[in-house]
């Protein structure tokens, strides 16, 4: 007993040993591999980890000029504690902004979600492949495009007198101001969003169909299954990893997409139903120079977001066997 | 559901002389309806942008332009070439696009090749950090001083830097690199061959469609870039062509407006100068370089996207 007790203790220490021992071989013979790591660590330190240090500002009452820079003023600005979150937390903006986020992006999964699912299911059915190549090149142009000029293609689409309204004032309707329109802007934004994503979406699935094991096909023909009963009792359900990890993940992310969206699309006077988290973290902290609340803001989302993310993964990892990193 | 799938089994009982499954048939037909719809509507909208901004000004103050142009005039696009920061911006975006995407591969193939080797000592740790800097995000204001603080604002640098390494599409190279022969990088260290050489001129020559893959996406991302630019920098001059459509956008009216109260240069630029019709030339002149490079990158986008999201 004593004996196995000694070992056991003795082997960490000298497999320690070991390991800093050959670290340390390994380093001097292949210097070259840790002087490639030198750039990208660069860039992650100063542009990711440094702003890290930054999230402070959240529990000062950060001043600009406290010191000889905005980083090193930082750590000069006043110590408030939890004074910024009790001032965010007691506004109305902040219960506005975090529904308005929900909202909009459960509405995006909610109508958005299933639709590349039935898309590449029926893109598999085409026979051709020169059809079938054209068709998915077509429905994925719109990825390439930026929220920019996504809002040009839809302003002029939807504006007052674009087509669509044209179209409205001919059967005898009135017009209508998709973009400054409270009851329409969400629904706009639910549209563009699914004009842009669905074709890239449908390619993901596409790329998970090819992967069901065409055997299961033919057995399922063989036992006299049609195309509906294929695609219900094989492909559905040789697809449904990729269909609930790609869930899980817009889940994880419900706080962080949409931003650059919103940013370009909304305006003031669909504030009441466009604002979201970010959009308003952006016009405290850049707009009205409220640094700290802006940060405080920005830090509730990460945790939360950090939350979500973290438990979406082992979601996936436990129910997949698959991790998001 | 039942009911539509037992139908077509009977058919198939009943004429069971026809080789392909009738419901076969059937979901075909469907698939084109829905597909060719779901093509159009990707298409359509782009047609329509450039068909307005080539069509006569009462065409499109009418809006009687849909898919197709109604009459014809460049008056709107040569507005925008000559009268607009159209090819400052498109420069200023070519030089962060290109300048950008150099830098970002340079720095995610000399950081991915590391980590994809197993015997890699601190491969673990670094790959931590990595996940780490993909969890934890410190904010649009902390970012904002950081960059203050190097000094770099309104500079290109500012628009580059903060994006010369991506995670996720450092993962996209790492994961590729791992799934390469390891016999060959072992019979070159063997050679003498140092590690930079090996990355050089064995693992990257075997890299090439994930290395173009890689380099689209980074692109893409310069490309498109708006709230960064639109934070980082300030000046006119630094505009790139995102933040330059949005302000077309937005300040078309006022354009227009001007344009009707004085002409220039004799001409009268207001009679085929709408405020609509600027939009679309602004925007069309925006979509030709994509529409332009799409064909031959769009087979890399695929690639792009499956291998991102099945290894993830």
């Amino acid at each position: 007993m004593q004996v196995k007790k000694k070992a056991a203790s003795a082997v960490p220490i000298r497999a320690r040993k070991g390991a800093i021992h050959r670290f340390f071989v390994y380093f001097a013979r292949h210097p070259l591999l840790y002087l490639m790591l030198i750039p990208g660590l660069f860039f992650l330190c100063v542009y990711k980890f440094w702003p890290l240090y930054g999230i402070q500002m959240a529990f000062r009452k950060y001043s600009l000029f406290a010191g000889n820079n905005p980083m090193d003023s930082i750590a000069k600005s006043q110590w408030v504690g939890w004074k910024n979150f009790n001032k965010l937390f007691n506004s109305s903006q902040f219960s506005l902004v975090v529904s308005n986020t929900l909202i909009i992006n459960g509405m995006k999964i909610l109508f958005l979600f299933p639709l590349p699912i039935i898309c590449a299911i029926l893109l598999n059915e085409i026979r051709r492949a020169t059809v079938r190549k054209t068709l998915q090149t077509a429905i994925y142009v719109p990825y390439f495009f930026s929220w920019v000029m996504i809002f040009g293609i839809f302003y002029s689409l939807l504006g007052s007198y674009g087509p669509l309204n044209s179209a409205i004032v001919a059967l005898g309707g009135e017009r209508v101001r998709f973009f400054t329109d409270t009851k329409w802007f969400r629904w706009l934004l639910v549209f563009s969003e699914g004009w842009r994503e669905i074709g890239y979406n449908t390619v993901i699935y596409m790329a998970a169909i090819a992967g069901v094991d065409q055997v299961l096909y033919e057995a399922a023909k063989v036992d006299g299954a049609g195309k509906w009963k294929q695609i219900w009792h094989v492909t559905l359900p040789g697809i449904l990893p990729t269909i609930v990890l790609m869930l899980i993940l817009k889940v994880g992310y419900i706080l962080d997409t949409g931003f650059e969206q919103v940013l370009i699309f909304y305006n003031p006077t669909v504030y009441s139903v466009g604002d979201i988290i970010q959009t308003y973290v952006y016009r405290l902290g850049m707009g009205k120079m409220d640094y700290s609340q802006s940060t405080a803001l920005g830090l509730f989302n990460s945790v939360v977001a950090f939350v979500l993310i973290v438990g979406a993964n082992t979601v996936s990892r436990k129910t997949l066997h698959r991790s998001i990193w | 559901m039942k009911a539509k799938t037992l139908s077509p089994e009977k058919d198939k009982k009943n004429i069971n002389h026809i080789p392909m499954d009738a419901s076969e048939k059937v979901a075909e037909i469907i698939a084109y309806v829905v597909l060719v719809l779901l093509a159009l509507m990707a298409i359509l909208p782009c047609l329509h942008v450039i068909s307005k901004g080539i069509s006569n000004g009462t065409a499109v103050a009418a809006g009687s332009v849909i898919f197709w142009p109604v009459g014809f005039q460049v008056e709107a696009i040569n507005y925008v070439f000559t009268r607009t920061a159209f090819f400052t911006s498109l420069k200023n975006t070519l030089i962060i696009t290109v300048v950008g995407t150099a830098i970002a591969m340079f720095t995610t193939v000399t950081t991915a090749y590391p980590l994809s080797r197993s015997d890699f000592k601190g491969r673990r740790f670094v790959t931590l950090l990595y996940v780490i800097s993909m969890v934890f995000f410190g904010g649009i204001v902390p970012a904002y001083m950081v960059v203050k603080t190097i000094g770099i604002l309104d500079t290109y640098w500012a628009c580059i830097l903060p994006f010369a390494i991506v995670q996720f599409n450092m993962f996209i190279v790492k994961n590729y690199f791992e799934g390469l022969p390891t016999e060959v990088e072992e019979s070159a260290s063997i050679d003498g061959a140092n590690d930079i050489r090996t990355l050089w001129s064995i693992i990257l020559p075997m890299s090439v469609p994930v290395l173009a893959t890689v380099a689209l996406l980074y692109a893409i991302n310069y490309w498109n870039n708006y709230f960064h630019v639109m934070m980082y920098t300030s000046s006119a001059s630094m505009k790139t062509l995102q933040l330059y459509l949005y302000d077309i956008i937005n300040n078309s009216a006022a354009i227009t407006e001007s344009l009707y109260s004085t002409s220039f240069e004799g001409t009268n630029y207001a009679q085929n100068i709408t405020t609509e019709g600027l939009n679309a030339a602004a925007v069309s002149m925006s979509l030709v370089p994509i529409i332009a490079a799409y064909p031959f990158v769009q087979r890399y986008m695929i690639s792009g996207i499956t291998v991102g999201s099945v290894k993830g």
